[in-house]
Order: C-alpha cells, then sequence, then structure tokens
C-alpha cells in the first residue's frame, strides 16, 4: 500500500484532513472507517457541515455519536451519488468536498463533482475499505466494478482482462485488456490481488 | 521565438478622454491568425529613445482575420508608450506587432462566468464575452468607470451580454461590492478580473474569504517597468555589460545590444524572461507578479521585464 506505484496515473492518497479555506464541507463516505471518521469529526472544520453516509455500518455509528451536521443517509453507493449530486446542485463555491471509501465509489463522486464545475483544489481523496477496483475494457468499452482478481471477464465482451496499475481519472478506472489476445488460451492463474 | 508581425495602425478612434482605439492590419495585407479570449499582444513602439515594447489585450472578435483592436489608455506618470500612440501615433503608422498570446484564457469548465472590467480593464473583457457569447454559455459582466464618459465599450459589452451587463460609475457613488458579487454563486463558476492593482487586490482578498480557490479566481494585470536608478547588467556567457539607463528596463538594455531573450508579456506577469542571477552588488528590486515569496528570498531569480537593481552591477546567467 504504501509502495510507491508502478505507473505514474495510479492515485496516491494521504491522510485525508479537513480544508481550512473551505467555509461549507460536505464528506462522502462510502465505507466502514471508524478510525479516519473518528479523527475527522474530533476536528471539525468552521463553517457548515454536511455528511453523506453510503454505509450502514458507518451509519450506525454516527448515529450513537450524536454527530450534529445535516446528514444525509442512504443505503448504497448508487442512491449515494444522487443525494451527492442534488446537493451539488444547491451547493455555493465556498464548499469543499471530501471523499472516503474504495476507489470505485470515490471516483463515481469525483465524476459528478467535476461535471458541476468542481476543480481537484476543491476536492480531496482518501481510499479506504475494499481495494476491489473497477475495470475499463479497452476493447469494448464496457466497466466491470469490483474486481478482486488479477483477471477478470468483461461485463460486456467476455473477453478475460488483465487489470493494469494504469487508471484513468476521468473515467475512475483501472484498464483492463485481453490477456491472451497473441496466444489465444495461455492465460496465467487467477489470483486475487485487490482484497 | 519572438515572432513579430509587420503590422500598420489602419484605423485610430477616440473613446473618450485620454482613451483610444486602434486598428492593426497586417502591412502585406494578409489575414491574421485567430486567438482565444483574453489573449494580448506585444507592440514595439518607436519612441525617440529607443524601441519600447508594451503588452495590449485584443478586443476585437477573436474570430476576425483582417485587423486587431486595442485600446490603449494614456498614462501621463509612465515611460512614454502610451504618450506616443496618443501624441505621436497616426494613422498608416508601420509598427512590429508579436503573435498573440493568452495569460488570461477562459476556464472551459466553468458553468457560469463572471466577467468584472476596472476602467481600461474592460479590453479582455470584451474578447471574453464575444467568445463566450459565441459558445452559449452563461455569463455576465460587471463594469467599473470613473464617469459616464469613460464607459467606453460598454455599448458593443451591452450588444453582448444584454441585461447581464452591469455597469457601475464612479462619480455616481457606484462601486463594486465584492463580497456582494462573489456571494451564494453556483458551484463552478469562475470570476475574471482586470483592473487597477487595489481593485485586483481586494477581489482576491474577498473570493479567497468567501472560500473561492485559486483555481476560479482569475486575474490579469500588466505592470509597467518602473524606473530606477541606472546600473549594469552583466551576461556571464558572453561577458558582456550593458548599461541599463533610468527609464530603460532590464529586458530592454539587454535586447538593444544585440541579445534576444525569450519574452511574452513583458508585463511581470507570465514568468517568461525569468533569469538566473549568479552575483548582484546591490539590491534586487522584485517588481513582477510571478515570483514567489522564496524564490525573491534566494535572490537567485529576476524578472528584467519589470524588475531591476537598485545600482552597481548584477551579473545574470546568460
Amino acid at each position: 500500500m504504501t509502495a510507491a506505484p508502478s505507473i505514474k496515473s495510479q492515485p496516491v492518497y494521504h491522510a485525508i484532513d479537513w480544508d481550512q479555506t473551505g467555509v461549507e464541507h460536505l464528506l462522502f463516505i462510502a465505507a466502514d472507517d471508524p478510525a479516519t471518521l473518528d479523527r475527522l469529526l474530533a476536528n471539525r472544520p468552521p463553517g457548515g457541515l454536511t455528511l453523506v453516509v453510503a454505509a450502514a455500518e458507518a451509519a450506525e455509528r454516527l448515529g450513537v455519536a450524536g454527530v450534529t451536521a445535516r446528514m444525509v443517509i442512504e443505503q448504497n453507493a448508487t442512491s449515494a451519488l444522487h443525494a451527492l449530486e442534488s446537493l451539488l446542485q444547491q451547493a455555493t463555491m465556498g464548499l469543499r468536498l471530501y471523499l472516503v471509501g474504495p476507489e470505485d465509489a470515490i471516483w463515481q463522486a469525483a465524476a459528478v463533482a467535476t461535471r458541476y464545475g468542481m476543480s481537484s483544489a476543491e476536492i480531496r481523496l482518501y481510499q479506504t475499505g475494499t481495494k476491489a477496483r473497477p475495470v475499463f475494457c479497452v476493447h469494448c468499452r464496457a466497466m466491470t466494478r469490483g474486481v478482486r482478481t488479477n483477471l477478470a471477464d468483461c461485463s460486456g465482451c467476455g473477453r478475460t482482462l488483465f487489470v493494469r496499475d494504469h487508471f484513468s481519472r476521468r473515467l475512475g478506472a483501472y484498464m483492463g485488456f485481453q490477456i491472451d489476445a497473441e496466444i489465444p488460451g495461455e492465460k496465467p492463474p487467477v489470483e486475487t490481488v485487490y482484497p | 521565438m519572438n515572432m513579430q508581425l509587420d503590422m500598420r495602425l489602419s484605423r485610430i478612434i477616440e473613446l473618450a478622454p485620454g482613451i483610444r482605439e486602434f486598428w492593426l492590419c497586417r502591412e502585406d495585407g494578409g489575414e491574421l491568425p485567430t486567438y482565444s479570449g483574453g489573449s494580448h499582444v506585444v507592440l514595439s513602439l518607436p519612441l525617440p529613445g529607443g524601441i519600447q515594447r508594451n503588452p495590449y489585450s485584443l478586443l476585437g472578435d477573436p474570430a476576425d482575420c483582417n485587423k486587431w483592436r486595442i485600446a490603449v489608455r494614456r498614462q501621463e506618470q509612465s515611460r512614454g508608450g502610451s504618450v506616443w500612440l496618443h501624441d505621436s501615433a497616426q494613422e498608416g503608422q508601420a509598427l512590429k506587432v508579436s503573435m498573440p498570446a493568452n495569460l488570461f484564457p477562459m476556464a472551459r469548465l466553468g458553468r457560469h462566468h463572471v466577467l468584472i472590467a476596472g476602467g481600461i480593464g474592460v479590453t479582455p473583457m470584451l474578447s471574453h464575452a464575444r467568445e463566450l457569447a459565441r459558445l452559449g454559455e452563461s455569463f455576465e459582466v460587471h463594469y467599473a468607470h470613473r464617469a459616464p464618459e469613460f464607459g467606453v465599450l460598454a455599448d458593443e459589452l451591452r450588444t453582448l451580454a444584454g441585461p447581464d451587463l452591469h455597469c457601475y460609475v464612479e462619480s455616481r457613488g457606484e462601486t463594486i461590492d465584492f463580497s456582494k458579487l462573489l456571494a451564494r454563486r453556483p458551484l463552478g463558476t469562475h470570476a475574471y478580473l482586470c483592473g487597477p492593482q487595489g481593485m485586483v487586490e481586494a477581489y482576491h482578498r474577498i473570493a479567497s474569504e468567501m472560500g473561492w480557490p485559486d483555481t476560479h479566481v482569475h486575474s490579469e494585470r500588466f505592470l509597467a517597468p518602473p524606473p530606477g536608478a541606472p546600473f549594469t547588467v552583466r551576461l556571464a556567457k558572453t561577458g558582456k555589460a550593458i548599461e541599463v539607463r533610468r527609464e530603460q528596463s532590464m529586458l530592454e538594455a539587454i535586447e538593444s545590444s544585440g541579445v534576444q531573450p525569450p519574452f511574452l508579456c513583458r508585463g511581470g506577469a507570465c514568468g517568461q524572461c525569468e533569469m538566473e542571477v549568479l552575483d548582484c552588488d546591490s539590491s534586487l528590486l522584485h517588481n513582477d507578479l510571478f515570483l514567489s515569496q522564496a524564490d525573491r528570498d534566494s535572490g537567485r531569480k529576476i524578472m528584467p521585464c519589470v524588475s531591476r537593481v537598485t545600482g552597481g552591477c548584477i551579473t545574470v546567467n546568460l
């Protein structure tokens, strides 16, 4: 995890903290990571705080902690992304967005924020929870989500894809290409590498 | 690098007391390249004491291949370029003009654009407004000027922005309140300002206090090189020693010796002409908007287009 990525496009995540230059803060949580949450909430920034929680366990913990903030609790990442979008529609300049969770969820959230004109200076991302990868098939352009293995069947064209470290911020996904394109049938063993 | 076009002043229009518009055409009658909103060109003005190069924003239609338009305010306290354009320049005058460069581009991913002009700072906003209108983007213009007669080009802006043009006339006590102007703006709003120093500073300070990130707060200001005590600049690679006169910039003095260092804005904004300082027996006087505090503190860098030294000799790695 701490080893430098073999490829420049792979994101590196640093410990997340509040951006004191913001006047409004929106924290999007898509994983159960009590340590990160406790640390963030123990040191709240000045200005309004909204939480969008996409993980049921995290929601329970927050409920118990009696956090005083505007809170939107959703059952899954998809509905949380819709909730995020409707909040961003109403939001004004001065907002900072914090995205905490697996890469699939936080990069989808970042894509929503980019559509609303936010720049990387207004968004902080932190990977936590599953390391499962969203994989973009370079052949048929289909997205295969939740990939934990070095090889995966493409959800679009069925090819066996090798999951690269090459990451697209725009697509929020790792590139996957056919593993046996040159010698059909020649495939290395399947291993779980993204737990 | 530094390619120049042979042009002539094809038209001069008196817009207001002390403000003139100039049209520039190619000497050979050929087509001009198009440019993007916010671009500027550098005019080489044949002053009696030597060539003076000044940057001016292009205010016309970026798609117009027949002429470039600029507007110039007469600056009495300056080094003479604007005074020459007001008092000596005639229609038909030949001038060398750089290719357009853009240090003040529009943010293409913006969802709404707030253009703010103070005085003659209206010029880049015209090319921005024209481009935004052509693209069908959402934008508004706020234009502050001294008195009604100085609202030059407001009619042209009104044809582009319609009811979204707001004018503020200082002589009627109207001023732009940035804390109101920048409040409750939707995400993805970008603001652009060209105006006097105090206005630029207030704008950046208030935007920052209101939580706007620097990525969404744009401004442009070209500085004129302030005159100062004469000094010597020594070029380390050739050993050449060049005298910099009181009213000359260090860059102009180096150019007049036949050396052509790279440049772009000539107003302390772009960083293109940065030089490495190898030695200096006086103090550096930084006047640019480009170098960081750390760079300034290091004493190793200088922007020769607007900065100079207090006297003696400076050696640069050139």
